[in-house]
C-alpha cells in the first residue's frame, strides 16, 4: 500500500518496532524489581521496633497504603486464613497479584499518575523525578555537547595535521578516554578543592544560597560546576577525539581527498570535507548519549553530591521502591528509544547510501 | 577557514564561561556576609539527613520525616525531657522530671512553654500524642501504650503536672517509660486535631501531609526552606526557653543549614575546609585533621565516647552455630585490637568481655573478676584448642589457607556467611578483619555483603547465618538493659521465617529443653530493681550468661554519634577538657544546650 512512499513506509515500520520494544521494556521494568525482596519487608526490617502484633498492624497498613494489598468494596484489606509450617491457622492479608498490579499501573500511568514513592513517602514519583531531572540535565547536557564538539574538532585536526600535534595529542586523548570517571573526579576534588582550594568540592551551588533567577545563584552554580564539568568533559572529549581521529585518517586516505589536495584545495576546506564525512557515526553516538543522558551519571553525582536521577535510581533500587524504579525506567526507556528512532530517521535522510537503499525498495 | 573559525569560537565560549565562573571563593562555603545567610551567623551541620527530605510531619512513620523531625532531634518539636549522655542526668525540656519510681513518673510542664503561634503548651498536647497511640494502632506512639497505662493531669503551682502510670499489667517497665519521655515529640494538639477532623478522622490521611509550611513548633528553630540539597532552619527569637531555661539568652547561630551530601568523603572535606561546623559521620583518621581545626570529644584515641556496639549476631538455629563451643571459639579467634585499629581508625577502646561498656553510664554494672571467670580466653591458639576439644577439625590447604572444617562425626561443615549491607565500609572492614582471623583459627566463615534490600528483610526473619548489627544504637536511660534485651530476650521468640524485632539470632528458645529461664527473668526484673547493689548483681549475672553462651560477638565500641566539629567559624564546643555539655551534637537531646554556648570565632 505504501510502496510508492518508501520513506514513509520505513518510518512507520521503525515506529512499529520501537513501540513494540517500548512495551516489552515496560513489562520488564515492571516485573524485574518484583523478583526481589518485598519493599514492605525492607521497610519493616529497617524500622523494627515494637511488638509483633503492632508490627503486623503496620505491615498491613503499608501494604494498603502502597496499593499492594487486595481491598474489598469498602476499601478494607482482604484477609485469608493460611496454615503455617507448624499447622496453625493464621490470618494473613491477601496481596494483589502481579497482573492486577500491572493493570493498575498501566491504567494510572496513562492518566499521568505514577504514584508515590515508598521510601520517600508521601512524595510523588513525579516530584522525585522533577527534582532530579534538572540536576542530571544540567550536569550532563553541556559536557556531552561541548565534549562532542571540542573532541571532534581536535580529533579531525589531529587526523589531518598528524606530526608533532598528533604525537602529543593522541596519547593525551587516549589517557583521558581511558581514565575512569570516578578516579578523575576524585583527583580533581583532591587537588583543586582540598589542596589548592580553588573550587568548591561538592554541591550544585553554595550552601547559603536559595535557588532563584538571579545573578548570585547562577554565578554560584557556574562556579560549582567547574569541577564536575571537567570530570566528564575531558573524558568524553578524549573518547570523541579518538573516534574522530581514526575516522578522519580513514577519510583522508580516500581518493577524493587525495584528488582535492592535488587540485590545491585549501586546507581548511579539506578539513571540512573530512569532518562532514567522518561525522555520521559520531552523530549517531551523540544522539545515543543524549538519549542515555537521563539515566544520570551516578558516580559523578555521588562524588560531587549532585542529587540527580542516578542517585534517585540507586536509592530506589536499594529499597525496591517499585513506583520510582518504574517511573525512572519509563523516562529512560522513552528517551533512549526516541533518540534511537531519531538517529534512524536522520541517517535515512543524511546518509546517501541508506537513502538510495530505501528508494531501491530495501529497508 | 570556516572550521578554524568554529573552533576558535568554541574555545572562546568555553574560556569565557570558565573565566566568568572562576571568581575567587567568597570566604568559606562560598558564603558572603551580606547574603541571606551570613557565614558568621550560620551553623552548618551534616550527617543526619541523607536522602531527599520528603516530609516534616511529626506524626508520620518514624522513617519518613526529615531532619530535624526524626530520631531524637529536638530543634523544632521538643520532647518532655532530655538525656545527658555525659552525666546520665535527665535534663528539663518542655517539662522537668519531678520523681520516678516503679509505678509512676511525674513530670511538671514548664508553664512558660509556648507554641510558635503563641498558644501555651499544655497537658492536652502531651495527652494528645500519647492518646493517638491508643486510638490509632498505626500511630508512632502506639508502642508507648504497652508501657504507659494512663496519664493523670493535675495543676501544681500553676503548672500542669503529668503523672505517667507504668503499665503494670503489660510490660511493667519504668525504664522504657523514661526512654519514651525523652524520645516522643510533643505536637500542638490544636493544629493536629483540626487536621484530623478535616481528614476524615483518619490518621493515615494526616500522615501523608508534609507539614512543611510554617509549622507550629515549640523549639528554638523553625523550618525556613528546604530542597533536595539542604534543609535551612531559622532561629525563633520568641522561643519560650530563652527566658525560661537560658537566662534570657538566644542561641548563637541565627541559621542552621544541613546540606545533604551523597558520599562519605564529602563530610571529611567539608569539616576540613570549614564548610561544615559539625557532622556525625564516620571519618577515618580523624586525629590527622586536628591541624585543620577539626575537633572531637577527646583529642587523642579513641577520640569518641563509646555509645554502641557493632556486633556479629549468630543464628543459633543453624549448625554449627547451635554449639556454644563453636561460638566461643569464634569469639576467641578474633583480634579485636586489629578490628579497632584497621577498620575504625582506633576509635574503640579496649573491650570489656560481654555487653557492658566501660563508660560512666554503664561501667558501674561491670565486674571484671566475675567476667574474667566466664569470658573465653582470647587468641588464635585458644580458639584452636576450643575447637579441638569440641571435636572440630580444620583442614588447611598446602598454602596454609583454610580448606574446610569438619564436626565431631567427621562431616564437612557448611561455610558460614556474615551478612552486612554492601557499601557500609566501616562494617565491611570490621568483618573482613574478623573473617581473616577466624579462618586462620580454622573456622570456615566468609564475608556476605548483600544489597540493603536483602539485608533488611533478612534481619527480623532470621534469614542469615551471622548478621552484622548494632543493636540499641541510641544512648538512652535504659542502657545497658536495652542492649541485653535486644540480644537475649525470648519474649517474642518465633522460628526463623517469622519476624522478630529482638534476638534475631533466636537464642534461648523457650520451647527447647535447654531453655534458660534465668535470662528472661533477669531481663524482666532489672527495670524494676532500684538499689544499686542488687542492680549490679543482676547485670553481672546476665553478662556472665552472655559470656557462657556467646549468642553474639561484640567487635568494637563506637560512639552513638561521631561527635566532631570545626573550630573555624564556631568555637567553645564541649570536649573532655571543656565538659560543660555532653558529647552529643547540638541537635540531639541534651546536646541542644550547646547552641547557647557556641561563640563566633570572628569575635
Amino acid at each position: 500500500m505504501l510502496k510508492q512512499y518508501p520513506t514513509l513506509r520505513f518510518i512507520l515500520q521503525r515506529a512499529g518496532w520501537y513501540l513494540l520494544t517500548f512495551l516489552v521494556a515496560v513489562v520488564i521494568n515492571f516485573a524485574l524489581p518484583r523478583l526481589g525482596s518485598d519493599p514492605v519487608d525492607i521497610i519493616m526490617g529497617q524500622n523494627s521496633g515494637g511488638d509483633p502484633a503492632m508490627q503486623e498492624i503496620k505491615r498491613v497498613s503499608f501494604l494498603k497504603e502502597f496499593g499492594l494489598a487486595k481491598l474489598d468494596d469498602k476499601g478494607e484489606v482482604v484477609y485469608d486464613s493460611v496454615t503455617n509450617a507448624q499447622g496453625v491457622k493464621e490470618r494473613m492479608p491477601v496481596k494483589k497479584g502481579i497482573v492486577e498490579q500491572f493493570t493498575t499501573y498501566v491504567g494510572k500511568t496513562l492518566q499521568g499518575d505514577l504514584g508515590s514513592s515508598f521510601q520517600k513517602y508521601p512524595k510523588k514519583v513525579t516530584e522525585v523525578m522533577g527534582d532530579a531531572v534538572p540536576w542530571t540535565v544540567a550536569l550532563q547536557l553541556p559536557t556531552i555537547v561541548f565534549g562532542w564538539i571540542i573532541g571532534n574538532l581536535l580529533g579531525a585536526l589531529a587526523a589531518y595535521k598528524r606530526g608533532t600535534f598528533d604525537r602529543v595529542f593522541f596519547p593525551m586523548a587516549l589517557l583521558f578516554s581511558a581514565v575512569p570517571f570516578f578516579v578523575f573526579g576524585m583527583l580533581l576534588v583532591y587537588f583543586f578543592a582540598v589542596q589548592w582550594g580553588m573550587f568548591p568540592a561538592m554541591g550544585g551551588f553554595a550552601a547559603d544560597i536559595v535557588p532563584g533567577f538571579n545573578l548570585e545563584f547562577f554565578g554560584s552554580a557556574a562556579y560549582h560546576y567547574v569541577l564536575p564539568f571537567f570530570s566528564i568533559f575531558l573524558i568524553s572529549a578524549g573518547g570523541q577525539a579518538i573516534g574522530m581521529r581514526s575516522m578522519g585518517i580513514y577519510e583522508l586516505g580516500t581518493d577524493y581527498i587525495k584528488y582535492a589536495k592535488w587540485l590545491g584545495v585549501k586546507e581548511t576546506r579539506i578539513l571540512l570535507y573530512v569532518f562532514r564525512n567522518a561525522m555520521l557515526p559520531q552523530l549517531t553516538g551523540l544522539a545515543l548519549s543524549l538519549g542515555a543522558m537521563v539515566g544520570g551519571a551516578l558516580i559523578t553525582e555521588m562524588i560531587f553530591s549532585y542529587p540527580g536521577l542516578g542517585m534517585a535510581m540507586l536509592t530506589a533500587i536499594q529499597f525496591n521502591d517499585y513506583p520510582v524504579i518504574q517511573g525512572v525506567t519509563l523516562i529512560i526507556t522513552t528517551c533512549v528509544l526516541i533518540a534511537n528512532f531519531t538517529v534512524d530517521i536522520l541517517i535515512a535522510f543524511l546518509d546517501p547510501r541508506v537513502k538510495a537503499g530505501l528508494q531501491m525498495g530495501g529497508n | 577557514m570556516r572550521a578554524s573559525q568554529i573552533s576558535l569560537g568554541m574555545s572562546l565560549v568555553v574560556a569565557t564561561a570558565l573565566l566568568s565562573s572562576c571568581k575567587p571563593p567568597e570566604g568559606a562555603n562560598g558564603g558572603n556576609e551580606g547574603g541571606a545567610f551570613p557565614r558568621s551567623q550560620t551553623l552548618y551541620v551534616a550527617g543526619s539527613q541523607w536522602g531527599d527530605p520528603s516530609s516534616f510531619n511529626p506524626l508520620a512513620e518514624t522513617w519518613q520525616p526529615a531532619w530535624p523531625v526524626n530520631d531524637r532531634f529536638n530543634l523544632m518539636y521538643e520532647t518532655l525531657l532530655n538525656y545527658n549522655t555525659l552525666t546520665g542526668k535527665i535534663e528539663p525540656a518542655l517539662g522537668t522530671l519531678v520523681s520516678k519510681d516503679n509505678d509512676s513518673l511525674v513530670v511538671d510542664l514548664n508553664s512558660a512553654a509556648k507554641w510558635s503561634d503563641g498558644k501555651p503548651v499544655t497537658a492536652d498536647d502531651v495527652k494528645f500524642v500519647f492518646d493517638l497511640g491508643r486510638k490509632y494502632p498505626d500511630a508512632a506512639s502506639a508502642f508507648a501504650v504497652q508501657f504507659i497505662s494512663e496519664i493523670k493531669v493535675a495543676k501544681v503551682n500553676g503548672a500542669d503536672r503529668l503523672t505517667f502510670l507504668v503499665n503494670k499489667k503489660d510490660r511493667n517497665n519504668p525504664l522504657v517509660v523514661l526512654d519514651l519521655l525523652q524520645a516522643i515529640r510533643i505536637v500542638p494538639s490544636h493544629v493536629f486535631q483540626a487536621l484530623l477532623a478535616s481528614h476524615g478522622d483518619t490518621l493515615a490521611n494526616v500522615k501523608k501531609l508534609k507539614i512543611d509550611s510554617v509549622p507550629v513548633v515549640s523549639g528554638p528553630y523553625n523550618l525556613k526552606a528546604y530542597s533536595n540539597e539542604k534543609i535551612i532552619l531559622e532561629r525563633r527569637d520568641d522561643y519560650w526557653g530563652n527566658a525560661a531555661l537560658h537566662n534570657g539568652q538566644a542561641p548563637a547561630p541565627k541559621f542552621i543549614i544541613h546540606p545533604i551530601y551523597k558520599s562519605n568523603d564529602a563530610f571529611a572535606i567539608g569539616l576540613q575546609k570549614g564548610d561544615l561546623d559539625a557532622s556525625q559521620t564516620f571519618i577515618p583518621r580523624i586525629g590527622t585533621k586536628a591541624k585543620d581545626g577539626v575537633g572531637t570529644w577527646l583529642d587523642a584515641a579513641p577520640f569518641y565516647v563509646p555509645g554502641a556496639i557493632p556486633m556479629l549476631v549468630l543464628n543459633v538455629t543453624k549448625k554449627p552455630l547451635d554449639d556454644k563451643n563453636f561460638r566461643r571459639a569464634m569469639a576467641a579467634a578474633i583480634n579485636y585490637g586489629d578490628v579497632s585499629e584497621l577498620a575504625v581508625s582506633g576509635y574503640s577502646g579496649k573491650l570489656n568481655p560481654g555487653l557492658i561498656m566501660p563508660t560512666v553510664l554503664e561501667g558501674k554494672y561491670f565486674d571484671s573478676a566475675a567476667s574474667a571467670a566466664h569470658a573465653v580466653a582470647l587468641g588464635k591458639e585458644s580458639a584452636k584448642k576450643i575447637l579441638a576439644d569440641a571435636g572440630y577439625k580444620a583442614v588447611f590447604k598446602p598454602d596454609g589457607s583454610l580448606d574446610y572444617t569438619t564436626d565431631k562425626a567427621g562431616k564437612k561443615l557448611p561455610t558460614l556467611s556474615i551478612m552486612a549491607p554492601a557499601g557500609w565500609s566501616d562494617w565491611e572492614n570490621m568483618i573482613k578483619i574478623a573473617v581473616k582471623a577466624m579462618r586462620e583459627a580454622g573456622i570456615d566463615v566468609r564475608e556476605g555483603f548483600v544489597d540493603p534490600s536483602k539485608y533488611w528483610p533478612a534481619k527480623p526473619n532470621g534469614d542469615f547465618d551471622i548478621l552484622m548489627d548494632k543493636p540499641a544504637s541510641n544512648v538512652t536511660p535504659s542502657l545497658p538493659w536495652s542492649r541485653f534485651e535486644a540480644i537475649m530476650s525470648s519474649r517474642n521468640w518465633v522460628e526463623c521465617g517469622k519476624s522478630m524485632n529482638e534476638n534475631q539470632g533466636r537464642y534461648n528458645n523457650p520451647k527447647a529443653k535447654e531453655y534458660n529461664k534465668k535470662v528472661d527473668s533477669l531481663l524482666k526484673a532489672i527495670p524494676l530493681v532500684t538499689d544499686s547493689v542488687s542492680l549490679k548483681k543482676a547485670y553481672v549475672e546476665l553478662n556472665n550468661i552472655f559470656l557462657d553462651d556467646q549468642p553474639a560477638i561484640p567487635l568494637v565500641y563506637l560512639p552513638e554519634q561521631f561527635y566532631q566539629f570545626s573550630n573555624k567559624t564556631w568555637t567553645n564546643w564541649p570536649t573532655a577538657k571543656n565538659s560543660y555539655g555532653p558529647p552529643q551534637l547540638p541537635w540531639v537531646s541534651a546536646g541542644i544546650n550547646t547552641l547557647w554556648q557556641l561563640k563566633s570565632a570572628a569575635k
